[in-house]
């Protein structure tokens, strides 16, 4: 059986969907729901055996015949497309109704359909020319996504960001493949290892690439989207598209040769980002906008995985360097799977609630249990905890790192410094969804709004339960999940051919699920001793103080005080302080907010000096013909003294 | 069987063993300052009462203000199952167990961290604001010491790392280790387990609303990461390899001694720290062990 039939079927149905989206809500989530199912099915076809698969045809596009290519590697991102985009279709249906968004909700669905196309597109296009246009169009269709809610000014802006910055990625992308065709003399992509010259090319796609990861510090554009984006959105933005720029460093740095150095570079940004990543995400008091900080962290981490690997192979192909990739690999499924849950949790809290401050919530576990359990349940996998997902693949980048420090390379300094750094991020990340979770979830309402929530209904809640499966499973089996990891390692590097999965990665699983079990035990012999020694309920004890009131709760900005302070000289907080005046102080303020320091403090001023140096050059430019006529007689006598002082020949 | 026997001989040294470690720094407490002092049973004593007891849970409490007390001990038990016990072994040892071993003390202060942010209190939300936070800097340490002792053996498993002793880096990693003991385990001079003020507290704070059996797994649970540490400590310095099966069994305990005596001792001479001198202290600990992993990657072959 070859995945072609199946890659059909789903382009079909993604393409009815475009067409019958705005009209028809609930044939549009079945063909949604068909067509990522066969696209899963064609991406499970090339992860479990099926030979690599190829198909040309004649017909031109562009100018160019069309040639498609599914192999490992771009299969384990369709599958993550495929899983997300299917579970946020449904979850759409509910979040973002025709109810609700009349005018935007019909809108929604087909760009929804015309993401998940042109994503598939871009994963399974073997030539440059389409890959670009596939790029453009998944960025376009990303952006209409992005801005449904476009009222609102703040989205048109983010929107506005997020159009701005990856163009200046795509540029890079367009100077990549142009440059690359123009070399090889042919758009045709493929493995091209040996021709050394090619190397620094490289360098292109990991700008380009790097922008659209949102690598710090390219991401400037990154938290205000995913932060103003419908939920559903954010979901796939953050689990899925982004994970299109990890997809083009994967790709291209398997196929084309590396350029010395680059391993250094993609270890080095990786470290950077995940942890200035994460700790601009324990900063932050916008729910969504800490989710989307964590998603620069994370990235970060598949990037410490990706640049040992590119370290490892420069130095013989050491084996470490197969675990750390893996570990990546592994990461971008993990990533992809809680980050969603989170976010489709966040807009879970969004639709009860209204408000993306986490100081205005609190106390939601009484309203909605289903959303508080499953955001806790990311929340633990995100934080990289045993027995969940997220600590199987972490584990597996920290097993090369100490391979390689064990090894004695010339890497083991930076992966020494790469492994403190992931240990930092990760009591960070702890850090920061004790304190999400903590904050929307626990203790009292502070607001009207939190009192008022109510829970979702089934089409929210059973996408966000699919995706906590996932991140179940692949914490409690990892090994189930190691052969299709193990043969995209093996096509990105062919030195380092799919095997068996190693066997710690069968002891962890095996104590991942006595783990598992053992706290669910422990969890409920406590509380039945806890009933039968009988409690009763009382006050929060707090001290003796008798009336706490709800707005006495430890707050958001309070609780990440201490690190943040750390990071205050990167973080560069914005404080708004008016202190209690008088004998009877009637008004007290402190407003704490984090700004996008890099966006804010680097590229804002920098914008500003060109479009002054530009405004006074306007001047130049102002309709009086008699100094046009002056400029073009200066030009000539400029160009005349060249001559004549150049004129020897 | 013998596997099994062996399983539960292992859990009766740490579930039984550890609440005596409170007992006797307590005792050491007392003797320095000239009191008489609680009886070093102590914390059984305590143990068996608060089981007892009834429940007195606050109004907000969801079913993870139990569950997370629960969790906590389930994993530091775990961790703790994972360490070598001198000449006995590890419980299970395989490649990559002292990560999962840093991990689950992790998910140990997830879910403690967790239930106390259940109560709304806001004492409870500063003691586990001031948890987390100090533990980044802990966990840069322990990941820095743990890179020492592969460095030095060349090996990700705890039963091959703490073997041999942490050669010439050793004095480095022990003082390291030692302060991330005292900052993990809440003692001065991080935290002063025996003061009144609620303010000054992160360990004792996050527990004010917890009572009865819930209670008794929180404190059963912080005595067993205890004496996690200690043995740690002991291990990671001493040469345990070297030594007959009676002699490492000897060391190992005197050396849980001498580090509890030595916590015992730092209790009674030294005041808490200024919360803002903390981190620097942390610092001062990730640099230790820095210069012990720098030792051990000069310090020559594998």
């Amino acid at each position: 059986m070859t995945p072609g039939p199946f890659l059909l079927l789903a382009a079909v149905c993604l393409t009815a969907g475009i067409a019958t989206g705005p009209r028809r809500p609930r044939l549009w989530t079945g063909l949604s729901v068909a067509g990522t199912a066969a696209g899963l099915g064609a991406a499970l076809l090339g992860l479990l055996g099926a030979p690599e698969w190829e198909w040309w045809s004649g017909f031109p596009v562009g100018g160019e015949e069309l040639h498609l290519r599914l192999d490992a590697l771009s299969a384990l991102f369709l599958a993550l497309l495929c899983a997300v985009g299917g579970a946020g279709a449904v979850y759409a249906g509910e979040y973002w109704s025709d109810h609700h968004y009349p005018a935007s909700a019909p809108r929604g669905r087909a760009w929804w359909s015309a993401l998940l196309l042109s994503m598939g597109w871009v994963l399974v296009s073997s030539n440059g020319l389409h890959f670009l246009i596939g790029w453009e169009l998944f960025t376009v269709s990303a952006y209409f996504l992005l801005t449904l809610d476009r009222t609102r000014p703040e989205v048109r802006k983010a929107g506005w960001l997020y159009l701005a910055a990856s163009h200046a990625g795509t540029v890079c992308l367009f100077a990549f493949f142009a440059a690359l065709a123009s070399r090889t003399g042919s758009w045709e992509l493929g493995p091209m290892r040996d021709q050394l010259g090619l190397a620094p090319l490289l360098w292109l796609a990991l700008l380009g690439f790097g922008v659209k990861a949102g690598v710090f510090p390219l991401h400037v554009w990154l938290p205000s989207a995913h932060a103003n984006a419908p939920s559903h959105v954010s979901a796939i933005m953050s689990g899925v598209c982004i994970k299109m720029g990890i997809y083009g460093l994967v790709r291209f740095s398997g196929w084309l040769p590396v350029p010395a150095g680059a391993g250094w570079v993609v270890i080095g940004f990786g470290a950077v980002s995940a942890l200035l990543g994460i700790a601009f995400a324990f900063a932050q008091n916008d729910y969504k906008r800490l989710l989307a900080y964590c998603s620069v962290e994370n990235v970060g981490i598949i990037m410490i995985g990706l640049g040992a690997a590119l370290l490892a192979a420069a130095q013989g192909d050491a084996p470490w360097g197969r675990l750390a990739l893996a570990g990546a690999l592994l990461h971008v499924w993990n990533h992809g799977a809680f980050k969603s849950l989170l976010f489709f949790g966040a807009g879970s809290v969004l639709h009860a609630t209204g408000t993306r401050e986490m100081s205005r919530l609190g106390g939601l576990w009484q309203a909605m249990p289903w959303t508080a359990g499953l955001f806790a349940l990311g929340a633990i996998a995100v934080s990289g905890l045993p027995p969940l997902n997220g600590f199987t693949s972490e584990w597996l980048v920290y097993l090369g790192l100490f391979d390689a420090v064990t090894g004695r390379g010339p890497a083991a300094g930076g992966a020494m410094l790469a492994a403190i750094v992931l240990g930092m991020a990760g009591a960070l990340a702890l850090a920061s969804f004790v304190k999400a979770t903590a904050m929307i979830f626990l203790g009292a309402p502070r607001t009207q709004a939190a009192v008022r929530a109510h829970e979702s209904g089934w089409t929210m809640r059973a996408p966000m339960l699919g995706l906590a499966a996932v991140c179940v499973s692949i914490g409690l089996a990892p090994v189930l999940f190691w052969p299709a990891v193990a043969r995209a390692v093996g096509v990105w590097h062919p030195a380092w051919s799919p095997t068996g999965a190693p066997a710690p990665l069968f002891t962890l699983g095996a104590v991942h699920l006595v783990l598992a079990a053992l706290l669910v035990a422990a969890a409920a012999w406590l509380w039945t001793k806890a009933q039968v020694n009988g409690w009763r309920r009382g006050l929060t004890w707090d001290c003796g103080y008798a009336a706490p009131a709800a707005r006495m709760q430890y707050s958001s900005g309070s609780f990440a005080g201490i690190g943040a302070g750390w990071f205050a000289w990167i973080l560069q907080p914005v404080r708004n302080l008016r202190r209690p005046r008088g004998l009877q102080p009637v008004v007290a303020l402190r407003l704490e907010y984090v700004p996008e320091t890099v966006l804010e403090r680097v590229i804002g001023p920098a914008a500003e000096v060109i479009l002054q140096v530009s405004t006074t050059v306007r001047r130049l430019q102002h309709g009086r013909l008699q100094s046009y006529i002056l400029y073009i007689v200066a030009g000539l006598a400029a160009l005349s003294g060249l001559v004549l002082l150049g004129g020897t020949s | 069987m013998t596997t099994v026997l062996d399983l539960f001989v292992r859990l009766a040294w740490w579930l039984l063993l550890a609440p005596l470690l409170p007992g006797i720094i307590n005792k050491v407490k007392a003797w320095v300052a000239g009191r008489r002092g609680p009886p070093v049973l102590q914390l059984y004593y305590d143990l068996a009462r608060l089981w007892q007891k009834g429940v007195v849970l606050s109004t907000l409490a969801s079913p993870g203000f139990v569950a997370g007390p629960a969790v906590a001990w389930v994993a530091v038990i775990g961790a703790a199952l994972l360490l070598p016990l001198g000449p006995a072994g590890a419980a299970l040892s395989f490649k990559g167990d002292a990560l999962l071993m840093l991990y689950l003390l992790a998910l140990a202060r997830f879910s403690t961290t967790w239930a106390a942010m259940e109560t709304g209190s806001a004492f409870e939300g500063m003691g586990a604001a001031r948890e987390v936070s100090y533990a980044v800097l802990a966990e840069a340490a322990m990941i820095t010491a743990m890179l020492s002792l592969s460095v030095q053996t060349g090996s990700i498993s705890l039963l091959t790392m703490l073997t041999p002793s942490a050669g010439a880096g050793a004095a480095l990693l022990a003082a390291g280790l030692f302060t991330v003991l005292l900052a993990e385990n809440c003692r001065v001079p991080f935290d002063d387990p025996n003061t009144h003020l609620e303010l000054t507290m992160i360990h004792e704070a996050m527990i004010l609303d917890h009572s009865g059996p819930p209670l008794a797994a929180i404190l059963h649970g912080a005595a067993v990461k205890l004496l996690l540490f200690a043995v740690l400590l002991t291990e990671a310095v001493l040469p345990m390899g070297d030594l007959s099966p009676f002699g490492a069994t000897g060391a190992l305990l005197a050396g849980v001694l001498a580090v509890t005596v030595g916590v015992g001792l730092v209790e009674s001479f030294l005041a808490r720290f200024a919360f803002r001198r903390v981190p620097l202290l942390l610092t001062t600990a990730v640099l230790l062990c820095l210069f012990a992993l720098l030792v051990a990657w000069k310090g020559g072959a594998v």
